[in-house]
């Protein structure tokens, strides 16, 4: 049931010829300025979908932090383009979806390397219980000009119960030689061992496989830069996670 | 305290313990020792109720109650505690609310108020101290990035928090170097008291030397086939486990 494939560059060069397509813009573009920082929470459903950008532009040394909090009950579309539009640029993009019932969660998340010395990580980590359904499709492109780029990406997944279903696409489409990137995608259940380590110490099932979904999913509430916020999601997260287990 | 008899267990079909009988009472420290397969952590293994192994035969009683009858939280309630011989990383939470989530699900499982906040604080400096561990090592995330001896240290600080009746050591010496290793004997020497009882699970005599047992266990090929006093242990020394 686990899948996992991870590579580390520079070896994989992109298929066929690199094709740029135009730098983003109208409306739903957030443009980042030189030397600038952009840091943002996004939750559903608390969120109108309007909210979140359909794209974000990053100048020179610009750096934008997002996170992306997705709570049962909401069939959240998250389509981001990230374009790094000058050297040195970073982004960090952390999301987290806790999906049940009939819920669909889309993440389609293409991050373009323009420019030398840019930087981009992500990281959406998932859980999915009852009938709910994702997916998650990265794409990086690394252009020809964008030589000393960083990109990782990487997306794990656990399915809760037998109805639910996951599907997660990493790509890389590298066209430079000198490039540290690498992806990893998993899709697979909780861990019995840890599970049973959790009840050896008197931590019964229920509470144990919150935990648990805590514990997978704190890489990205850590991301969370407001103390109070993150308490309350975590909080939120957790009686959402109780009620995943279906225990 | 604890009474197995005849207990017989196997995993994906291939059975591993012969056929147990051990007794266990108050104030006792026991060492199972026995060549690698013999079955020594699956004994552990099952005592605690790891789902992975199947009891096809045999009895254990632990104070009374019927100890394979019940859930691993269950047997942790009544005082059963294994600490582990790969103990088990948990990104992301602290050892502290590790610990602190364990005693209030076990006050919660009696019908007790959870341990007030000071209480709690209060037992985990105790027990730090007692075990010359630092302060920051309560806020670590549960075993991620700790060496062999600070996960066996851990553990053992753990076994100290939850103060179990009966404590189940499986290969707590393996990793360890002697500092470390003195330290966890120390450790596992002062919480020891006359009420209590401790298995040793162990392939080499180094731990032993330390934790004085009082009775010693040779395990071979899923069966105890030799019981008696430390004389056992200078055998071993001296001629392996090929005598038994």
């Amino acid at each position: 049931m686990v899948s996992s494939n991870s590579d580390f560059a520079p070896a994989s060069a992109g298929h066929g010829r690199y094709a740029p397509f135009p730098v983003p813009s109208g409306s739903g573009v957030v443009r980042v300025p030189a030397g600038t920082s952009l840091q943002r929470v996004f939750v559903f459903p608390d969120m109108c979908p309007d909210d979140v950008p359909a794209a974000l532009v990053l100048a020179q040394e610009a750096k934008a932090d997002l996170v992306f909090v997705v709570l049962p009950g909401s069939s959240a579309r998250i389509p981001l383009t990230v374009d790094l539009a000058g050297p040195e640029a970073q982004v960090r993009l952390r999301g987290l979806f806790l999906s049940d019932g009939e819920d669909e969660v889309r993440i389609t998340v293409t991050v373009h390397h323009r420019h030398p010395h840019c930087q981009s990580r992500q990281l959406f980590n998932g859980i999915l219980a009852g009938k709910a359904r994702g997916t998650f499709h990265g794409t990086v492109i690394v252009a020809p000009d964008a030589q000393g780029t960083e990109a990782y990406q990487e997306n794990h997944n656990i399915i809760l119960g037998e109805a639910a279903r996951m599907e997660t696409q990493p790509v890389l489409e590298i066209y430079a030689d000198d490039v540290k990137c690498s992806h990893g995608a998993t899709v697979g259940a909780l861990d019995e061992n840890e599970h049973f380590y959790m009840r050896s110490r008197g931590i019964p099932e229920a509470e144990a496989r919150v935990l648990q979904i805590l514990s997978f999913l704190s890489p990205v509430l850590d991301a969370i830069p407001d103390e109070e916020q993150r308490a309350a999601l975590t909080a939120r997260v957790e009686e959402a996670a109780l009620r995943c287990t279906g225990l | 305290m604890l009474k197995v008899e005849g207990l017989t267990a196997s995993a994906g079909g291939k059975e591993i313990l012969r056929g147990i009988d051990l007794e266990i009472r108050r104030g006792e420290i026991h060492a199972v020792m026995g060549p690698n397969g013999a079955g020594k952590s699956t004994l552990s293994a099952v005592l605690a109720g790891k789902p992975d192994y199947e009891v096809t035969g045999g009895s254990v009683t632990f104070l009374g109650r019927d100890l394979l009858a019940m859930k691993p939280e269950e047997r942790s309630w009544a005082g059963l505690f294994l600490s582990f011989q790969y103990p088990v990383e948990i990104p992301g939470v602290s050892m502290q609310n590790f610990l602190k989530t364990a005693l209030a699900a076990r006050e919660k499982a009696a019908g007790r108020p959870p341990l007030d906040a000071g209480a709690f604080l209060k037992r985990m400096k105790e027990k730090m101290a007692l075990l010359q561990m630092r302060p920051e090592f309560a806020r670590r995330q549960v075993n991620v990035g700790f060496s062999g001896g600070e996960k066996k240290r851990g553990e053992i600080f753990q076994m100290a928090m939850l103060e179990p009746v009966l404590s189940i050591l499986d290969e707590t010496d393996s990793g360890l170097d002697v500092d470390a290793l003195k330290i966890v004997a120390d450790g596992v020497n002062a919480l020891h008291t006359p009420e209590k009882a401790a298995i040793v699970i162990t392939h080499y005599q180094k731990l032993l030397e330390y934790v004085k047992p009082d009775i010693v266990h040779v395990l071979k090929a899923g069966r105890i086939v030799k019981t008696g006093g430390e004389e056992i242990l200078e055998r071993i020394e001296k001629d392996g486990f090929e005598q038994f």
